[in-house]
């Protein structure tokens, strides 16, 4: 029997962005409106497709997230009454997305300064979710074939803002927690540059990474190539990454870095090298830090794009113990 | 990575057996369908029913304006996915929802336009059911009472199936439900006036809910054809009740009455029928409004479609749209402890369960709420006997084992899942075949002549060559006696 299928939609609504993206100087603008009426199509077309299908909806919004639709919760006042032209199911999602949506907009009010997207913290919460549903309670332990236990969770991120590099080693962390939990993440980049970490996110579970080209094709650019389940992706292929940039931000001043610096014992990267480890207070030998600092290129092109051959952090980036002895720091290269 | 383990139930998920519904729907005429697909709550059933890979395809078609080249589709396609990705096209081009030609790739418009009004709303086909007026004197059926209305019909219906040969006198269901038991061959009189279940209809009883829902509706579906009913019309009405609600999202319960006025007379004539069934509620027959059951709103998924009907089950949570709710029920439905000693334990009070497991267990104990029983050769023989094979046997067995059995892996005992399937083995020591007998041949030449011709035939079952005789199936006769004929003329 087929299983059902677990979808999160991590929706990204920084208004700056989105009032960028609705410019018509771009080649194809796409307000806020037009992407949440092809957003509501894509959430109605997955449930759709199996009647046991559950989705869930987070925004990320300015330094918070919040939950905007969940099967389980009662998250908007008013139930909408039936209707003979509409699904059910269908008119609740899109009734309950909208206006809490348009109830968090509204909350958001004139700010001097918009701070920054709380992206992790949208994804933290899709894990949990995700977390919660395929490891029902206790009561039910045990059970081997249990047909309702979701089997195949995705989580989507609609991604508009640029990287946040300070947000590095959480968002690594959540990569690390979805990869335990086998969760697939797929990033959509509707608008704004290529971001390094979603990419990273999105090649370490096996999902898919696609930057929006045709911005006026959202709808079939989601369907194509987020809706299929895993096992569906074995047969209809969807898109993958050709070029991935793997490189890691520094964790001294959250640049992304082409060359870093990674102590040998705990592993963590920084942008020069340092005579202590600040994370796990190692001190290196004053040798091997003048031999580094001479071997540092002139140059750093932080904003270089790839093409660089040592910048495999594939990876690397978890701090975790190793057995061998503190003898100084190499470098990546 | 994540993706790899994964791999072998993705076998199991790829060969997803078409549903029971799906090749009756191909076998009707283009015009048929069509008129079908004019109502988006139709066009989202019937979506539903389809396998994974045709409904990502027709996902990815649903929202392109002109058609696609079929090479470009293709191209997505995988090495490894070809035969699925060419047996999903077949599936779709048979019911028409996918227009037929090799170079094009297009869904019918009238399923596309429905499809995509289903989806984003709007229209105004009033297909997913037109909500009755609020009534404010009388209070609607609330979940709890809509399910026991469905599951006490649905066990009136297999209770009287099953007991129907032990003299028992049940209570009886309705004359259509008769008609239709009969009809479909799960029941007939032929000893006398008394209705006698028959061997489709044991292995029936040991059928998942969901199966013997669907059969019993497609035996319908044939029956409507003969009754001159509209096929349109009585397919409709059911994927609209499989798209209505059960009137309770979340924890708030409203009303969810829909009203009988913009119904067909077709329409109305089933609902009669299907009051019946137990698929839908009405307060009165000549009630103007109707509440579907749970029976009703489950048919195209695969939750399942009775409340948990044992006692020591009933907490199980009503709340059929939360994913979160919904995984504590599935467990629940074991009650079925089997040991390696070949006892069974069965913690159930229900009669019809106890009466199921009475076809091919000899009881031993009964308490309140626990049946204690063997499984012995009798009793397995007098299964087979009654048509019911080893494997529905096991199956029945698998599906309903109690959570403590889900432990053991393999979950039945080995030696007993044998020793049941060595016992159906015993029965097929004889077997039977009608034929005819030759023998008495002039001489061995003669006796040779003809048995080579009909060896030539593949309709000889046994040869004796030192008693000069031979046994042919009934189908040969004709021929090799015309063989003999011409033969002994000719001399």
């Amino acid at each position: 029997m087929e299983k059902a299928s677990h979808l999160s939609v991590i929706v990204d609504l920084s208004p700056t962005q989105w009032h960028l993206s609705a410019q018509t100087s771009n080649q194809h603008p796409l307000s806020v409106e037009t992407f949440l009426s092809q957003l509501l199509a894509f959430l109605n077309a997955h449930i759709a497709s199996k009647h046991e299908n559950s989705l869930v909806v987070f925004g990320a919004l300015p330094g918070k997230s919040v939950m905007l639709y969940s099967p389980t919760e009662l998250l908007s006042d008013d139930v909408p009454s039936l209707d003979a032209n509409s699904y059910l199911p269908f008119k609740l999602v899109d009734s309950t997305v909208v206006q809490r949506i348009m109830n968090e907009f509204d909350a958001i009010g004139e700010l001097k300064e918009e701070p920054p997207c709380a992206l992790v913290g949208a994804v933290t919460k899709a894990l949990c979710y995700i977390n919660r549903i395929t490891h029902p309670s206790s009561t039910t332990a045990g059970v081997a074939e249990d047909p309702s236990v979701i089997h195949d969770p995705r989580i989507l991120i609609l991604s508009v803002s640029p990287d946040l590099s300070s947000s590095y080693i959480p968002i690594m962390n959540a990569i690390f927690s979805a990869q335990k939990l086998k969760v697939t993440i797929d990033v959509c980049k509707v608008y704004g540059p290529d971001t390094v970490f979603l990419q990273q996110a999105a090649h370490l579970t096996n999902g898919s990474y696609i930057y929006l080209e045709r911005r006026d094709a959202l709808l079939q650019y989601l369907i194509m190539s987020f809706l299929s389940p895993t096992p569906i992706r074995k047969i209809l292929a969807v898109p993958k990454q050709d070029k991935i940039d793997f490189r890691a931000a520094c964790f001294c001043h959250k640049n992304i870095v082409d060359i870093g610096f990674v102590c040998s014992v705990c592993l963590s990267i920084f942008c020069q090298p340092l005579p202590v480890c600040s994370t796990c207070r190692t001190k290196f030998p004053i040798n091997t830090l003048k031999r580094l600092n001479a071997a540092r290129p002139t140059i750093t092109p932080a904003n270089s794009r790839i093409g660089l051959p040592l910048a495999n952090l594939n990876n690397t980036a978890s701090p975790r113990p190793t057995p061998t002895p503190p003898n100084g720091m190499s470098s990546l290269r | 990575m994540p993706v790899q383990s994964l791999q072998n139930t993705d076998v199991i998920v790829l060969q997803h057996a078409p549903h029971p519904l799906l090749p009756f729907l191909q076998s009707q005429s283009q015009t048929t369908l069509t008129r079908l697909y004019q109502r988006p709550s139709s066009c989202l059933s019937i979506f539903r029913l389809l396998g994974p890979i045709e409904r990502q395809l027709i996902m990815n078609l649903l929202w392109l304006e002109s058609a696609l080249s079929a090479a470009t589709m293709s191209a997505w396609v995988l090495p490894e996915g070809k035969n699925a990705y060419d047996s999903a096209l077949s599936v779709m081009t048979g019911l028409h929802i996918a227009q037929n030609s090799t170079v094009k790739l297009a869904l019918n418009p009238t399923f596309k336009s429905s499809l995509r009004q289903a989806i984003t709303g709007g229209g105004n086909t009033g297909s997913f059911g037109v909500p009755a007026d609020k009534d404010s004197k009388r209070q609607s059926a609330n979940i709890e009472n809509l399910d026991a209305y469905a599951l006490e019909r649905w066990e009136t219906i297999l209770h009287y199936m099953v007991s129907s040969g032990q003299g028992q006198n049940p209570a009886k269901p309705s004359q259509g439900v008769l008609y239709l038991l009969q009809r479909s061959g799960l029941m007939n009189n032929a000893h006398g006036a008394v209705l006698q279940i028959t061997s489709s209809g044991f292995q029936f009883l040991l059928h998942s809910p969901h199966d013997q829902l669907w059969n019993l509706l497609l035996q319908y579906l044939h029956m409507a054809e003969e009754r001159q009913m509209d096929l349109v019309e009585v397919l409709s009405f059911l994927f609209m009740l499989s798209t209505m609600d059960l009137g309770r999202v979340r924890q708030i319960q409203y009303d969810c009455e829909y009203s009988t006025e913009p119904l067909s007379e077709t329409q109305k004539a089933m609902l009669e029928d299907l009051r019946d069934y137990g698929l839908v509620w009405q307060r009165k027959t000549s009630s103007k409004r109707f509440s579907p059951t749970r029976l009703a709103t489950t048919l195209t998924s695969s939750s399942p479609p009775l409340p948990s009907s044992h006692s020591t089950g009933g907490s199980r949570t009503a709340d059929g749209t939360g994913a979160v709710a919904l995984s504590s029920g599935a467990a629940q439905q074991g009650f079925i402890v089997l040991e390696t000693n070949y006892r069974i334990y069965a913690y159930t009070d229900n009669p019809l369960q106890t009466a199921v497991l009475n076809l091919f267990i000899t009881m031993k104990y009964r308490f309140p709420n626990l049946v204690v029983g063997m499984l012995t050769r009798e009793s397995v023989r007098k299964a087979l006997g009654n048509g019911i094979s080893a494997d529905q046997i096991i199956s029945y067995l698998t599906t309903h084992a109690h959570p403590q059995m889900r432990k053991n892996n393999p979950l039945l005992p080995v030696t007993v899942q044998d020793q049941i399937r060595l016992w159906e083995l015993e029965r097929n020591r004889l077997k039977s075949a009608e034929g005819y007998l030759y023998k008495d041949f002039a001489s061995q030449a003669d006796y040779e002549y003809v048995l080579a011709y009909a060896k030539q035939l593949d309709v000889v079952l046994w040869e004796n060559a030192a008693k000069r005789c031979f046994f042919g199936t009934l189908e040969g006769h004709a021929n090799v006696r015309g063989f003999i004929e011409r033969r002994t003329e000719s001399v």
